[in-house]
């Protein structure tokens, strides 16, 4: 049994599991009616075509109205002295394999007993009528390929290609010397006609599976989700409880830090914003650290160095940062949303327009929702933490991340770090000319920055580049994530 | 049915007696013979552990220790990497093997050009796959609109295969909205697949990351002048995917193609293909082109049964090149029961498989029921294990029906009673091995209604033992006389058979001898080995590798791949052969076969090409004889 299996070859006879053992018993005492029994018509159709007849015929005719059939003689009508069909390939016949056929009146082992597969519950309305009544089972002799197509009816409503056909009909063990029977060459001009044959008129669709939904890996992100907030929180408190200690704030800082980084992992790692695998991006995460922050210490150290300073510390501007971290959640929350109706929406529409004209609006509502989402939590950091409104630059910031973790999330990784890229070399730069401004002869290198924080305050760097570069990749999601490609799900490799 | 004899090309030139006994030559000499290079192509196959076919294709390999083999291997999940190679023989000189589980280029960004010409490739693929066939297959019709269409298929195939071996990795491209809408039009189309016309985008998406995976092989980087390009022959062990690196070979390096199939991967598809219509239409039509392809462009086909051959040619393949190859089985453990048929008990049939139920055992109970009335004394065994949880449900099933029919039955009052009918297993105490389970019968019974290849009947047909079977699948063609056949689902028929064998000694034992001899000599490895071993003669005799050796000027070297580099085994004087040695395993080790089998002179820098055209693009191949003198080439890299 071993060799069975490891040559390989019994592949060849396998794909077995297409037949339930129900299911195959099922066929074969459909076979002995709508088959045998119309054959056993079409053999003798001379006088024993009546019903008393019919009866009489013994069990042991129909193997061998079938032999003389299978072998494709043409004289058919002889089944009863049709030699028995074990001799036909024996190379030397021997006297004793003409065995008697004298069918055993007590025969309750009947291979196919017609009367008693009848009532057997597949059997469709016209076989039954084949099996039971005589013009039926005269009708069933004319057109033997119509019951054939019925057993078979699933795998024909089924198939999309006569192959198909074939090949489920070899499986079911119909063989050429089978399709001989119903007048054809081989199984595949059978399956042929029975392709041709299924009606497709008028058809409806058959009803679709539906789509699978989105990969969860489990449930837990989203709860999971609120883990970089509430570290963000907790680490925000610590630093106010301890204040007044300047090495204990600095090490429950940093490692308040530490822990929202890794909360921020954690967060990310699994859910709809997970990053496809392949596309870990070190300079990403990076970037991503500067920009968070800029917002946290950026501003401070901008006012203060286009006063001269830095005279000591500076102010530290904590309520953004928790905002953003306590947006992570909505952000992941948004994100799922926006999976679940766009994969609905896959389902629903018909062609890749379509489906981008339909997920554009829904692309830009969840995007207001997080918005509002940030906007609410942001004004709610200020005030519990007591620091200045003006989160204009915390929001520009946040819409910039979701937009480049939703763009990274579904397979467009380019872009994203690019702009990310751009943006904090950008506000990197704000900073070194405002300090290299104080150098003899260079006081115009800062100008700009001096312009924009005289007409709006030094929040207005961060607004206005994250802003820009939220904006940008704004317009690249409204091109890209109405692909429906990044909407695919990821290959099951396995 | 293909009854070729076996194609020996063996000739033993026998000494006279009037030589003395010095002087004799060898024994035997191979007339004819030529050293080949073969690529063979595997997919989730033979040098791993748990492939398919492995001890197919490790006997083949071991079989032909007179050729060189470089093996090429796709492994199909994580898992079989892992559990590592069967030991290889040593004129294996390379195994090269890439997974087809996961897309390795996800990072390849093509540039406007490239993403122009793949943008055209596969619509140009998509639409010969979308396009619906005016009559038949292409082997019924073989007209000009196949053909064409064949052509449009093979052409874009290869316009994608030319793009990825320029511009890299296709896996982000052929995944990308580019590819989906490419397919989107396809379907749209007039004159497409009427099933395809209804795809939505799921069924796009669905259908564009089955391509990805089906055309993985397309972005390997098998087909350098140093890979696929230097082999002789390609020989793919299955067809499919496995048959397309072989497909690209011949089509950069004009490789001649060989493909075995044992199963038929496209009716393999058919069966296990899922999902909605307009998907399963798709990829349907592509499997189907991608089989009509492998099959124009092979040079030879080797189906393992009539079965396969038949759907060989239904998909076009041209009759002349298909040359059935049956499987070859170890008859080696077969030969102490098969030289003794007189061991069995004469009142005992055997049934040996796998218990499933496509092999119709209530049938074979039924059946046995009739032999129990007219031969009273005769027993049933049922040797072989459940297949799966299916298989298990359906052995209860068996065993409670022959429960039913068969009384518990003793000798006398005194005697433990025994059920006629036993269930048994391999490695039981009553049946240590499989041979043994041959040996107790009398009679061998096979009543399948499903039956690919029976490889039971081979069996029994090795151990001489007389067989009884169903008409189905490929059993008439293995049994060919020496047994009897039935109709499947015919307990009464096969009732009878049995009955007249177990009646009939002489007939027994005339059929075993005749099953006997009919097995050993189709079924045995060594007629596999051969014939494979005739074919690719044969195939590499007609369809030589042009190989155009170039000098460092470009300009063409005559005789720079001379015949000498075919002969087998070694033909230079015997005081060289230490210089070549170690030349020869840097080239071997280095993968540059054309160093090997080159003479002195053409030993410079040398530059191979396929085509004179492509000449300049192909960058000069480091000398390999940098050190020493310049040795005579056609050592063979052992």
């Amino acid at each position: 049994m071993s060799e069975l299996r490891l040559d390989g070859l019994d592949e060849l006879d396998g794909l077995d599991e297409l037949d339930e053992p129900d299911e195959l018993d099922g066929a074969g005492g459909l076979d002995g009616v709508g088959l045998e029994g119309a054959l056993g018509a079409r053999a003798s159709r001379g006088p024993a075509s009546s019903p008393g007849v019919k009866a009489l015929r013994g069990p042991a005719d129909e193997p061998a109205a079938e032999a003389s059939a299978g072998s494709g003689a043409g004289p058919a009508s002889g089944g009863k002295l049709a030699p028995p069909p074990t001799a036909t390939l024996d190379p030397a016949p021997d006297p004793t394999a003409t065995l008697d056929p004298a069918p055993d009146p007590t025969a309750e082992l009947d291979p196919a007993p017609p009367e008693s597969a009848a009532p057997s519950p597949k059997v469709g309305g016209e076989s039954l009528a084949a099996a039971t009544s005589k013009p039926a089972l005269r009708r069933g002799a004319v057109d033997p390929v119509k019951a054939l197509m019925h057993r078979h009816r699933e795998l024909c409503e089924r198939a999309v290609d006569p192959l198909e056909i074939a090949a489920g009909l070899e499986a079911h063990g119909v063989t050429d010397r089978t399709a001989a029977r119903f007048r054809h060459r081989d199984v595949f001009s059978l399956a042929e006609e029975m392709y041709a044959r299924v009606p497709r008129d008028g058809e409806t669709p058959p009803e679709r599976d539906p789509v699978p939904g989105a990969p969860g890996a489990g449930r837990g992100w989203a709860v999971l989700a609120l883990l970089p907030g509430a570290l963000c929180a907790a680490a925000v408190a610590g630093v106010r409880l301890v204040e007044g200690q300047p090495r204990v704030v600095a090490a429950v800082a940093a490692i308040g830090a530490l822990a929202v980084t890794l909360g921020l992992r954690v967060a990310l790692g699994r859910g709809p914003l997970r990053a496809p695998s392949g596309t870990r991006s070190r300079t990403r995460a990076w970037w991503t650290c500067w920009l968070i922050a800029y917002a946290l210490l950026g501003d401070g150290l901008l006012a203060a160095g286009l006063d001269d300073g830095p005279h000591g510390r500076w102010p530290l501007a904590a309520a953004p940062v928790l905002g953003l971290a306590l947006a992570c959640a909505p952000a992941i929350w948004c994100a799922h949303l926006l999976s679940v109706r766009a994969r609905r929406k896959l389902a629903a529409s018909r062609g890749l327009a379509e489906f981008a004209d339909s997920v554009r609006p829904l692309l830009l509502g969840v995007f207001v929702l997080y918005m509002c989402a940030l906007a609410a939590l942001l004004a709610l950091c200020g005030a519990l933490l007591d620091e200045p409104a003006a989160h204009a630059g915390a929001g520009a910031l946040g819409a910039l991340l979701l937009f480049a973790r939703l763009l990274t999330a579904h397979g467009s990784a380019h872009a994203p770090a690019v702009v990310l890229c751009t943006a904090s070399l950008t506000e990197a730069f704000a900073l070194v000319t405002v300090f290299a401004s104080r150098l003899p002869g260079y006081s115009f290198l800062a100008v700009p920055v001096e312009t924009v924080v005289a007409a709006w305050g030094p929040g207005a760097v961060p607004t206005l580049v994250c802003g820009t570069a939220a904006l940008v990749l704004l317009v690249h999601a409204t091109r890209t994530l109405t692909r429906a490609s990044a909407h695919a799900l990821p290959s099951e490799d396995t | 049915m293909d009854n070729r004899p076996s194609r020996h090309r063996l000739v033993r030139i026998r000494s006279s007696r009037c030589e003395p006994p010095g002087e004799r030559r060898l024994p035997k000499r191979e007339i004819g013979g030529a050293r080949v290079r073969i690529g063979l192509l595997t997919e989730g196959g033979y040098p791993y552990v748990s492939g398919d076919a492995r001890l197919w294709c490790d006997r083949l390999v071991r079989g032909l220790e007179r050729h060189e083999l470089d093996v090429y291997a796709l492994s199909r999940s994580e898992r079989q990497e892992d559990e590592g190679w069967i030991p290889l023989p040593s004129h294996v000189r390379r195994v090269r093997t890439a997974p087809l589980w996961r897309a390795e280029d996800g990072g390849v960004a093509h540039g406007r050009r490239a993403r122009r010409r793949f943008a055209e490739a596969y619509g140009e693929l998509a639409a010969a796959v979308c396009t619906a066939r005016a009559g038949g297959l292409a082997g019924e019709a073989a007209g000009g609109g196949s053909e064409a269409e064949a052509d449009r298929f093979g052409n874009a195939l290869y316009a994608l295969a030319e793009l990825a071996r320029d511009e890299g990795g296709l896996a982000g491209a052929l995944r990308s909205e580019v590819a989906v809408r490419a397919l989107e039009r396809a379907c749209r189309a007039p004159g497409g697949l009427r099933a395809a016309r209804e795809a939505r985008v799921p069924d796009l998406l669905t259908v564009a990351a089955h391509l990805e995976r089906a055309l993985r092989p397309l972005s390997l980087d098998w087909y350098e002048d140093d890979g696929l390009g230097s082999v002789d022959l390609c020989h793919a062990a299955a067809g499919g995917t496995a048959a397309l690196p072989g497909l690209l070979a011949r089509h950069f390096h004009e490789v001649p193609l060989l493909v075995t199939e044992y199963g038929v991967p496209l009716r393999a598809h058919y069966l296990g293909a899922s999902g909605d219509a307009p998907v399963r239409a798709l990829l349907a039509a592509f499997h189907r082109h991608l089989t009509v392809e492998v099959y124009r462009q092979a040079t030879c086909l080797t189906p393992g049964n009539t079965h396969a051959r038949r759907w060989q040619e239904r998909c076009g393949a041209d009759r002349t090149k298909i040359r059935t190859v049956y499987p070859g089985m170890d008859a080696s453990r077969f030969a102490e029961v098969g030289e003794a048929p007189e061991c069995s008990d004469p009142h005992t049939l055997v049934w040996v498989g796998r218990i499933e139920p496509t092999k119709d055992l209530i049938s074979l109970l039924h059946a046995f029921a009739e032999i129990r009335r007219a031969e009273p004394k005769a027993r049933l065994r049922i040797v072989g294990a459940a297949a799966g949880g299916e298989g298990a449900a359906y052995l209860g099933h068996c065993k409670t029906l022959a429960a039913q029919l068969f009384p518990d039955e003793a000798d006398g009052v005194h005697a433990v009673g025994d059920n006629p009918v036993s269930f048994e297993e391999i490695g039981d105490p009553a049946v240590p091995d499989l041979a043994e389970a041959y040996a107790a019968g009398a009679v061998v019974v096979l009543s399948s209604v499903v039956e690919g290849f029976p490889i039971s009947l081979v069996e029994a047909m090795f151990c001489g033992r007389p067989t009884v079977s169903t008409d189905v699948g490929a059993v008439v063609e293995v049994i060919g006389g020496t047994g009897l056949v039935v109709p499947p689902r015919n307990p009464r028929a096969l009732a009878e058979a049995c009955v007249a064998l177990l009646r009939a000694p002489e007939r027994r034992a005339r059929l075993g001898a005749a099953a006997r001899s009919r097995a050993l000599e189709l079924f045995t490895v060594e007629q596999n080995v051969a014939a494979f071993r005739g074919i690719y003669l044969e195939v590499v005799s007609r369809a030589p590798v042009r190989k155009l050796v170039l000098d460092d000027t470009g300009e063409p070297l005559p005789f720079g791949a001379p015949a000498e580099s075919r002969v087998p085994g070694r033909w230079t004087e015997s005081r060289l052969v230490t210089g070549s040695l170690g030349v020869a395993g840097v080239a071997g080790v280095a993968g540059l076969g054309l160093v090997t089998g080159r003479p002195r002179w053409a030993l410079g820098e040398p530059v191979r090409a396929t085509t004179p055209a492509r000449a300049t693009g192909v960058p000069p191949v480091p000398p390999a004889t940098a050190t020493g003198e310049p040795v005579p080439a056609g050592e063979g890299a052992r």
